[in-house]
C-alpha cells in the first residue's frame, strides 16, 4: 500500500465511522473521532466502562493522522519557517505537532486529560501554527499564563496543541489497528442491488436473488506461510458458484434498505448447504496446487523427530528411577513443539460474509 | 492449548483434504452467526467497511514463501545487508530456530526484531516472550516500538504477562509466582539476549528456558562459547536437541580435550545449521572513517598559575597523607578539573573547604586557590570550542567529565549565539527524549556529561568535542560509539582538546599516539583493558599515581611511554592467542573470546 492508498483507506474509514475531520490535507487528518472510532482506536476501555455507567456525554479523542510523514513535515516547517519572527505564540504551536505530538503519542498519554483541552488554547495554538502574528487575544493569554505560572511554578505552554501525532505507513501500528478495527467492525453485511432508476417503470417490479458471499483467507502453513485471498458467491437460489464475487459487487450500487420497485424472490439453499458448496470448490480448486512444499516439510519433520529420538530414547532408558518421568515428558513437550513448528497443513479462513439481494445475477 | 489451531470444524468439511501430506481445515464459525443474523434481520455491519476489510487483507496478504515481508513495513528505518541475509537465513534455512552470535556491535537486537517482525507479518507469531537481562528491558521495548512498530510491552505488574509481545528480564521470570504462569503458555516465539549466561544446565536459569513451550527460538549472544566445549553443548541442546548428537556421542566425536575440538570442519557444519556469526571481518559491512585531531590550547598566564597552584596542593597532601593512593584519587579529580574550566575546579573547592574543619590550616590554602580562579577571565578551552563550532557550522556532540563545565559551556555558548543543550545521566527518560528531539531538530549542540547507558544514538551528528578527556579509555570508546555506530553515513570527525604543558597532554599523546585508541574496534579495547587490569592496577589508578609521583615532566613522559609499552604489548598477546595457537584458541571457527569473569560482557554501542 502506498501513501496515496493509504490516505484514501484512512478517508474512507473515518467517514463510515462518521468522525470529524477537522483539518486535512494530502497528506494528513487531524479528526476528532465519533464515539464508536474511539472505542476502536484509542484503547481506553476503563474510561468507556466508565461512560457507560454513568452516561455522561463522552469526550472523544482527537487525533493527527499524517499518510505522508514526509509531505506533512515539510508542509509543517514551512508554516514555521513562515511565522518565526512572530514571537513565542507561534514558536510553541508550530514545533507543537511535530515534537510534542510524538512525546504524547510516545508516553501514551491517552488519558481523559490529554484531550481535556482548555476553550481558550486550541485558537491560539493554532493561530501560531498558521504562522499569524499574535495578537491581542495572544497578548492577554499569555498574560494569563504568566500569572498561572506564578502561582503554580512552571506551565507549558499550548497544551491544548498536544494532539497524538501517528505516522501512517504500511506495517504502522496505528495502521494494523485501523485494519483490524476495519475487519471488526465490516464482518456481516445485508445489502440489496439498486436498480437503474430511469430505466424502470414505476409499476414494474424487479425480481432480484440472493447470493451469498464470502471472502477466505487461505494460507499454506509449515514453519513458513503463503497466502491467497479467494472471494466466493453462490447463489441461494440455483446453487452455481463464482469466483471473484467481490470484484463484481464494487462495481454495483449497493444499499441496505429494499429499494423501491423490487422484490426478493425465495431462496431454495440454507445457509449451511451453500456453505458447503463454497468450501467443495474450494476443495476443487486447492487439489490442483502443487505440495511440494508441503512434502518438504514433512521430511523436514521427519528429520527433527528421528533427530529428538536420538538425543532422547538413550537418555530416557539410562536415567534413574527419579528423572525419569521429567525427561520423557520434556521428550514429549519438544515432539509437541516440533509438530507445531513444522507440520504442513492449509488453513481456510473466513474474513467477512454477507447476503447479496442482485438483480443483475440469477 | 492445542499446537495446531482447530477452527470450528463442520459437518461438511471434516476429514477431507487437498492433499494427502497436508492436513485441511475450514473455518465455518460464521456460518452460525450469519444464519442469526439472517433470521433476525440484524444487526447489519457498515458495507464500507466491509470493503475496507477485504481490501486490508489484500494488502497484508503474504504472496510468497521466501520474499522477506516485513521489509516494506518498515519505512522508518533501514536494516543493513547482513542484517536482512541473517534474517533470511533464519526463516528459510533454519525454521526460526537459531543463534544469533553477531560480533559486539553489529545489530543482533536489529536481526531478532527483522526475524520478529516478519514472522508477525506472516501471522505465524502472535505472541512472543522476550527475556533479556533487567538492563535492558527499556532499550528493548523502545527498539521494537520505535524501529518495528511491535506493540511491545515492559513486564512490571503481574497482568502485563499477559499482553502480546513482552519483554522480561530472565531473573524475574524465572521466580513465582510468574515462573508457574509462563510455563502454562504456548509462546509462538522466544527470544533470550545474552544467551550465553545459559550455559551451564545445572542452572535455575537453563533449567526454566528448557521448560518454556515455544515454536521459534532466538538465542542472542555475542561470545557463543567461551572456551568450553560442554557449554557450546548445552547451549545448542537448548535450540534443537541431537544436534549434536548425544552427550556421549558429541564427546566421542567432537572433542579432543575439554578445550579443544576436533573433526572441526564436521562441527563447523554442525554448528551452521542452527548459529549465524556475522564479523566485523566479513566485509560488506561497512563503517565509515575516525578522522582525529588533536588540537592544542594554550592556557592564559593567569590559567597557568591556577594550574601550578593547584598541582602543588596536590602533591602536598599526596606527600602529607603517605603516599595512600586511594584517598588522593578526588584531589588528582581537581587537577584534572582545572584542565577543563575554572567552574569545575570551583565546585570542587567548595565542597573540600566545606568537609575541612573550621580551625584547619587546610582552609587558608584552598582560599588561596580560589583567589587565583578569581583573577581568571576567560576559559582559553571555550574559545578554541566555539571557534571549532563556528568552523564545521553543523551539528557537533560536546562531551565533558563535569557537570560544572556543562553549565558553564551552555551559557557561554549562549551568549555567542549558539544553540546548545545539555545531556546528561540524572535526567529522566522523558527528558533525555526530549533534548535528542532538541538536538535532532533546532539546537546546532549538545553538551554531554554521560556517553554510557543506553538509547543516545547520534548517528545524524558527525562532529564530537573532546572538550576534556577520560582517563578510562573504555569512556572514551564508548563516547565516539555513541556517534560512530552503523547507520552513521559520514566520516566522523573527533577532536581532541589539550592544554599544553599539563597533565592533559600527556594522556592525549597515551590515548592517541601510544596505544592508537581512536582507530580501535571495540571488542578489542575490552580485552586489553581487563588483561591490564588482571595484571595491575586499573589504568586510571596507574595515571593517577604516576601524576602524583612524578618529578617533572620528563618523569611523567617516560612513565607514560612505559604504560604504552605494555598496552601494546597485551594487545599483541590478544591478537595471538585471537589467532593461531594457544589452548585459548580452540575454536578458531568461532572466534573465541579469552576468558575471564567479564569478557563476555558487552558494551552496548
Amino acid at each position: 500500500m502506498n501513501a496515496k492508498q493509504i490516505h484514501r483507506f484512512v478517508e474512507r474509514y473515518l467517514d463510515a465511522t462518521g468522525c470529524a475531520i477537522l483539518e486535512k490535507s494530502p497528506a494528513h487528518f487531524k479528526v476528532k473521532l465519533s464515539p464508536a472510532a474511539d472505542r476502536e482506536l484509542t484503547n481506553r476501555p476503563y474510561y468507556w466502562s466508565f461512560v457507560d455507567r454513568t452516561g455522561v456525554e463522552p469526550e472523544t479523542m482527537t487525533l493527527l493522522l499524517v499518510t505522508d510523514p514526509a509531505k506533512y513535515d515539510a508542509m509543517t516547517a514551512g508554516a514555521k519557517a513562515g511565522g518565526g519572527g512572530d514571537g513565542q505564540a507561534a514558536q510553541a504551536g508550530g514545533s507543537g505537532p511535530a515534537a510534542d505530538g510524538r512525546q504524547a503519542a510516545q508516553t501514551g498519554g491517552s488519558g481523559p486529560a490529554a484531550q481535556a483541552v482548555p476553550p481558550g488554547a486550541r485558537p491560539e495554538a493554532q493561530a501560531g501554527g498558521a504562522g499569524s502574528p499574535a495578537g491581542a487575544p495572544g497578548a492577554a493569554e499569555q498574560a494569563g499564563m504568566a500569572a498561572l505560572s506564578r502561582s503554580f511554578g512552571f506551565v507549558p505552554a499550548g497544551i491544548g496543541a498536544r494532539v497524538p501525532r501517528d505516522d501512517l505507513y504500511f506495517g504502522s501500528r496505528r495502521l494494523e489497528q485501523l485494519f483490524a478495527a476495519a475487519r471488526r467492525g465490516g464482518r456481516f453485511v445485508c445489502l440489496f442491488q439498486q436498480p437503474d432508476e430511469r430505466a424502470l417503470h414505476p409499476y414494474d417490479s424487479l425480481p432480484c436473488t440472493p447470493w451469498l458471499g464470502v471472502n477466505v483467507k487461505v494460507g499454506f502453513v509449515c514453519d513458513m506461510k503463503r497466502e491467497e485471498l479467494h472471494a466466493f458467491g453462490v447463489s441461494l437460489a440455483t446453487g452455481a458458484v463464482v469466483e471473484g464475487f467481490f470484484d463484481r459487487l464494487q462495481g454495483m450500487k449497493l444499499t441496505p434498505r429494499l429499494p423501491a420497485n423490487v422484490h426478493v424472490t425465495g431462496a431454495s439453499l440454507s445457509l449451511k448447504k451453500a456453505a458447503d458448496l463454497i468450501e467443495q470448490a474450494l476443495m476443487r480448486k486447492l487439489k490442483a496446487y502443487d505440495y511440494g512444499w508441503a512434502a518438504a516439510a514433512n521430511e523436514r519433520l521427519k528429520e527433527e523427530l528421528a533427530q529428538l529420538a536420538h538425543y532422547y530414547e538413550p537418555l530416557v532408558e539410562s536415567a534413574g528411577e527419579g528423572e525419569k518421568e521429567s525427561i520423557a515428558a520434556q521428550y514429549e513437550a519438544r515432539k509437541e513443539e516440533i509438530r507445531w513448528q513444522l507440520a504442513p497443513r492449509v488453513v481456510a479462513e473466513v474474513v467477512n460474509a454477507g447476503l447479496f439481494h442482485l438483480t443483475g445475477l440469477a | 492449548m492445542h499446537p495446531i489451531p482447530r477452527a470450528d470444524r463442520g459437518a461438511g468439511g471434516a476429514g477431507k483434504s487437498p492433499h494427502s501430506s497436508v492436513e485441511f481445515v475450514f473455518d465455518r464459525s460464521w456460518v452460525d452467526e450469519l444464519a442469526e443474523r439472517a433470521a433476525r434481520n440484524g444487526p447489519w455491519d457498515d458495507w464500507t467497511l466491509f470493503a475496507l476489510a477485504v481490501e486490508a487483507e489484500r494488502a497484508k496478504l503474504v504472496t510468497s514463501f521466501d520474499e522477506l515481508q516485513s521489509l516494506r513495513c518498515l519505512p522508518a528505518f533501514e536494516p543493513m545487508p547482513h542484517q536482512i541475509a541473517t534474517a533470511r537465513k533464519v526463516l528459510r534455512e533454519m525454521g526460526g530456530r537459531a543463534i544469533l552470535a553477531d560480533e559486539v556491535g553489529l545489530g543482533k537486537t536489529i536481526e531478532a526484531g527483522l526475524i520478529l517482525k516478519e514472522y508477525i507479518v506472516r501471522g505465524l507469531v502472535r505472541r512472543a516472550l522476550i527475556l533479556v537481562p533487567a538492563s535492558l528491558v527499556l532499550q528493548w521495548v523502545r527498539e521494537l516500538n520505535q524501529k518495528f512498530g511491535i506493540p511491545a510491552t515492559a513486564q512490571k505488574k503481574a497482568h502485563t504477562w499477559h499482553a502480546d509481545f513482552v519483554v522480561a528480564s530472565i531473573d524475574t521470570a524465572k521466580r513465582e509466582p510468574h515462573r508457574e504462569l509462563l510455563l502454562s503458555r504456548d509462546y509462538d516465539m522466544l527470544i533470550v539476549d545474552e544467551a550465553h549466561k545459559l550455559k551451564n544446565r545445572k542452572t535455575s536459569n537453563y533449567q526454566f528456558i528448557q521448560q518454556l513451550r515455544k515454536k521459534y527460538c532466538l538465542l542472542l549472544t555475542a561470545t557463543p562459547v567461551q572456551n568450553d566445549m560442554d557449554e557450546l553443548f548445552n547451549l545448542i541442546t537448548l535450540l534443537k536437541p541431537g544436534q549434536l548428537g548425544g552427550q556421549s556421542e558429541f564427546v566421542a566425536n567432537f572433542v579432543a580435550d575439554k578445550r579443544l575440538p576436533k573433526n572441526e570442519d564436521r562441527l563447523q557444519e554442525a554448528l551452521s545449521a542452527v548459529m549465524i556469526r556475522n564479523r566485523r571481518s566479513d566485509g560488506g559491512i561497512a563503517f565509515t572513517k575516525r578522522i582525529v585531531r588533536n588540537i592544542e590550547v594554550k592556557l592564559s598566564p593567569e590559567e597557568k598559575a591556577l594550574y601550578d597552584a593547584v598541582t602543588g596542593f596536590v602533591r602536598e597532601r599526596y606527600d602529607e597523607s603517605g603516599r595512600d593512593l586511594a584517598s588522593m584519587l578526588s584531589l588528582v579529580t581537581l587537577q584534572r578539573e582545572v584542565c577543563s574550566s575554572r567552574d569545575a575546579v570551583f565546585v570542587t573547592l567548595f565542597n573540600l573547604f566545606k568537609k575541612t574543619a573550621e580551625d584547619s590550616p587546610m582552609r587558608a590554602k584552598i582560599w588561596e586557590l580560589v583567589e587565583f580562579i578569581r583573577r581568571i577571565r576567560a576559559n582559553s578551552k571555550a574559545e578554541k570550542a566555539l571557534e571549532l563550532i563556528r568552523e564545521t557550522g553543523d551539528k557537533t556532540i560536546v562531551f565533558t567529565e563535569y557537570r560544572a563545565t556543562q553549565e558553564y559551556l551552555l551559557q557561554f555558548l549562549k551568549q555567542h549565539g549558539i544553540h546548545a543543550v545539555p545531556y546528561r545521566g540524572g535526567m529522566n527518560r522523558g527528558k533525555k527524549d526530549w533534548m535528542m528531539d532538541l538536538f535532532r531538530g533546532r539546537a546546532q549542540v549538545l553538551v554531554a556529561t554521560e556517553a554510557g547507558g543506553e538509547g543516545i544514538n547520534l548517528q545524524f551528528c558527525h562532529h564530537m568535542i573532546n572538550f576534556d578527556l577520560p582517563w578510562n579509555p573504555m569512556r572514551v570508546e564508548q563516547r565516539i560509539g555513541r556517534v560512530h555506530r552503523l547507520g552513521q553515513t559520514n566520516d566522523v570527525k573527533i577532536y581532541n582538546l589539550y592544554t599544553t604543558g599539563t597533565i592533559e597532554e600527556h594522556i592525549v599523546r597515551l590515548l592517541h599516539e601510544k596505544i592508537n585508541l581512536f582507530e580501535m574496534v571495540v571488542g578489542e579495547l575490552d580485552d586489553i583493558l581487563e588483561r591490564l587490569e588482571r595484571e595491575e592496577q586499573p589504568l586510571e589508578q596507574r595515571l593517577a599515581r604516576l601524576v602524583l609521583e612524578a618529578k617533572g615532566d620528563a618523569d611523567i613522559r617516560r612513565g607514560i611511554d612505559a604504560l604504552g609499552r605494555s598496552i601494546n604489548r597485551l594487545r599483541a598477546d590478544a591478537k595471538r592467542t585471537a589467532s593461531a595457537g594457544g589452548p585459548e584458541a580452540a575454536l578458531p571457527v568461532l572466534s573465541v573470546v579469552p576468558d575471564g569473569p567479564d569478557a563476555a560482557a558487552e558494551v552496548r554501542p
